[in-house]
């Protein structure tokens, strides 16, 4: 089923909302982290609400609401959100006043909203919705399972369905990751050093929401025209048979395919595999990376889907994105993610 | 198309697998005790439907590491019962694993965390590595062998019924053949601490849809099903009993931890379900209630609960005093009491139910039924962020 894809609402360490400009320049981080850039909140939610918020709930929920005024659509039948490791800050803050002291805690907001379904839960109350509800947190297919979730809602009679996903960069696990020796210092948000790859990745962050229905629009961004998961795959080539398969059965063959979005996070282990793939398949395809804007999360893909929807309403590539292969009008758009061995794929083209 | 249960595996306070369970259903037997395995926090001495069982000795049942979080031990040994109770091979089909959780490997993490935030130490640090849910997924799927389709869905207290709604609707659309659907979750300090900061817990133990009730009691465990297609079914060497017959997510959208008073998204979910179904009201046989025991939760549902079944409301009770609050496996474990209600031919009691909720004009069943023809089951799990969702579970002719 083609989903068209109404609205678009994402808070990144990019500027990506209230910037009618595409990427013209990328901010640089120098560090192990990116963190988002963070709107004035005033004009989303009043101010008792943002008091009781932390951070994630905020830019996420003003994601939501970015795409939903984006679309101009009211009415959501169901909203379905992703998240690997659901609201981190507030787990930390609850742990802490429990490392405190061995009584009884005394104040439960934190605890309140530290369920995954948080930000789902907070978008349903903000915009009044009692339709379908649902979060997924698994890994690298938290986003990707919500996706799949929006696809059976249409399947089943809805007809506007807000799916998106979130993610933070959270002090305590943050600090703890960097123990475990998982992030590179060396970040020079340069897309060849992505490529050439070290070892390790870059700590993001991030929340991105869309808009979808199966009803065609005047202002579309474009069209996905499905998703799917595969896990732990032995190798590129069971990957490749994986790929060619998706494509067969949305009657498309490989050099139909213009631009592929690759998950490369400059991990040259974790990598591996895409380059292999990138070499394997996509010899012609313009190759697009994006996570040296966005940096490396469970999520990650959310960011992918916005610079897809981006790319096939603008019919260009921006150029700080553009790994290889310029050439490639943007027709039919394939997103390639991998995080920890959970191995996706999106198909989109164009209006 | 129509989706079967083939198998079911559970295991919680009463019970370590279907068999022990059913006996403590039958028998009354509670599960709510003093709990031994979490200590160090005055919230540890609170009454709670403890495993009476280590993890090494979990791990054992499980034939996976204890050093992994024991929510994945209770996983594993569940969906593993539930998979070999199905007698089904599952090789050649698309086969998935959709789990529920919402502490995952919170058990792990907590006592990591509370020394590294305490004293800086990190020595441990190894224990965070599974604290994900997800991650708390995989580890189970690799052991079962199910690498078509995996995922996880953490809807708070009605996550596992999300799961067993989830996986139904892959199944109807031809994603899958066939899914170990339900939900697991182990006690932790995290959310004894958490429930009773939000001072819902009850310090003796708790009596579900009693005017007197003063909370719930947390419990922990797993409970998976089975789901095939009606393709799958027919090849089963044991035909199926049970099949889902509706089921509807609905959100309240009032509030993040309390219950609209009419239950909105209560009513909500169960009217979808019905609808689905094409069942009337009067085809309700039994309802297991959430029935958690807290003053708002059993109102809000039995509000609900009238404003759809007027003066007929059919037979039901909280399965909640034996089990205590399983949270992201309720769901699951509740929807194998569902099937035992039609398979027994047996409505289990609410237990220690004295005074009747003087708001509602229904009382739940205090004592064993037997010998009762149980055709069609609604079971509810209402959860945190007005996440509500109903099942049905139908008697196959």
């Amino acid at each position: 089923m083609e989903l068209f894809i109404k609205g678009i609402g994402c808070i990144s360490p990019q500027l990506t909302y209230d910037n009618p400009d595409f990427l013209p320049g990328i901010k640089k981080y120098a560090g192990n982290r990116m963190m988002c850039i963070e709107p004035d909140y005033a004009p989303y939610f009043d101010a008792g609400s943002l008091r009781r918020m932390s951070r994630v709930v905020k830019f996420s929920a003003a994601a939501a609401l970015i795409a939903l005024k984006d679309s101009g659509i009211t009415q959501l039948d169901a909203i379905t959100t992703g998240t690997g490791y659901g609201l981190l800050e507030n787990s930390e803050k609850f742990l802490k006043s429990m490392a405190e002291s061995t009584g009884p805690v005394l104040s439960p907001t934190s605890f309140i909203q530290s369920t995954h379904n948080t930000v789902g839960a907070t978008i349903a109350l903000i915009t009044g919705c009692n339709a379908h509800n649902n979060t997924f947190s698994h890994k690298g297919f938290s986003f990707e399972s919500a996706l799949i979730d929006a696809r059976l809602m249409v399947a089943e009679g809805a007809t506007h369905v807000l799916v998106g996903a979130h993610d933070e960069i959270s002090e305590k696990t943050f600090a703890l990751m960097e123990k475990l020796d998982v992030f590179r210092n060396n970040n020079e948000a340069d897309i060849n050093a992505y490529e050439k790859g070290s070892s390790g990745i870059v700590a993001g962050e991030g929340a991105a929401f869309f808009i979808l229905s199966d009803k065609k629009g005047e202002s579309d961004y474009g069209v996905l025209m499905d998703n799917i998961i595969f896990y732990h795959p032995e190798n590129a080539i069971e990957v490749k048979q994986h790929i060619e398969a998706f494509l067969e059965k949305n009657k498309l063959a490989l050099e139909n395919i213009d631009v592929v979005i690759s998950g490369i996070n400059g991990d040259a282990k974790e990598d591996a595999v895409s380059h292999e793939i990138n070499h394997l398949l996509f010899a012609h395809q313009t190759i697009v990376l994006f996570k040296h804007l966005c940096g490396e999360y469970m999520t990650a893909s959310s960011f992918g889907f916005w610079l897809a929807a981006k790319i096939l309403l603008a019919q260009q590539v921006p150029e700080t994105v553009i790994l290889k292969n310029r050439h490639r009008k943007p027709g039919y758009i394939l997103l390639y993610n991998v995080f920890q061995n959970d191995h996706s794929l999106m198909l989109f083209k164009a209006c | 198309m129509e989706v079967y249960i083939a198998g079911k595996g559970i295991i919680s306070a009463i019970g370590l697998n279907v068999e022990e369970t059913l006996q403590s259903l039958k028998a009354g037997k509670s599960g709510i005790g003093t709990q031994t395995n979490l200590t160090g926090r005055r919230d540890s001495n609170l009454p709670t439907g403890e495993i009476a069982l280590s993890n090494a000795e979990l791990a054992s049942m499980a034939g996976l590491s204890a050093d992994y979080s024991r929510t994945a031990l209770l996983s594993m040994i569940a969906a593993k019962d539930a998979l070999a109770d199905a007698d089904i091979n599952i090789k050649g089909l698309k086969c998935g694993f959709i789990s529920a959780t919402t502490v995952g490997g919170m058990d792990k993490t907590e006592k990591f965390m509370a020394s590294f935030i305490r004293d800086g130490e990190v020595k441990d640090i190894g224990r965070i590595l599974y604290h994900d849910s997800g991650a708390i997924t995989e580890l189970v799927a690799e052991a079962l062998g199910i690498k078509h389709f995996v995922s996880t869905i953490s809807t708070a207290c009605s996550s596992s019924a999300n799961a067993i709604m989830y996986a139904s609707r892959l199944i109807k659309t031809g994603v899958l053949d066939m899914a170990i659907a339900g939900g697991t979750d182990a006690m932790s300090l995290f959310t004894l601490s958490g429930f009773n900061a939000l001072m819902i817990l009850d310090e003796n133990y708790c009596t579900p849809y009693d005017d007197n009730r003063k909370g719930l009691n947390l419990g922990e465990g797993a409970g998976y099903v089975v789901l095939v297609s009606e393709k799958v079914a027919g090849k089963l060497s044991k035909a199926p009993a049970v099949k889902l017959t509706g089921y509807a997510n609905a959100n309240d959208a009032f509030h993040q931890t309390a219950s609209s008073p009419e239950g909105k998204g209560n009513y909500l979910a169960m009217q979808g379900a019905l609808k689905m179904s094409g069942l009337e009201i009067s085809a309700i046989d039994y309802i297991n209630l959430h029935g958690t025991g807290t003053a708002n939760n059993d109102l809000s549902e039995g509000m609900a609960i009238q404003r759809i079944f007027g003066e007929r409301v059919p037979k039901s009770s909280s399965t909640k005093a034996f089990t205590g609050h399983t949270l992201g496996a309720c769901g699951g474990i509740e929807a194998i009491f569902s099937m035992m209600a039609i398979e027994q031919k047996m409505i289990f009691p609410n237990l220690r139910l004295k005074t009747p909720m003087k708001e509602l004009g229904f009382v739940p069943v205090t004592e064993l039924m037997e010998g009762v023809e149980v055709k069609n089951v609604l079971s509810n799990s209402f959860g945190f962020g007005g996440n509500c969702s109903s099942l049905i579970f139908s008697k196959v002719n």
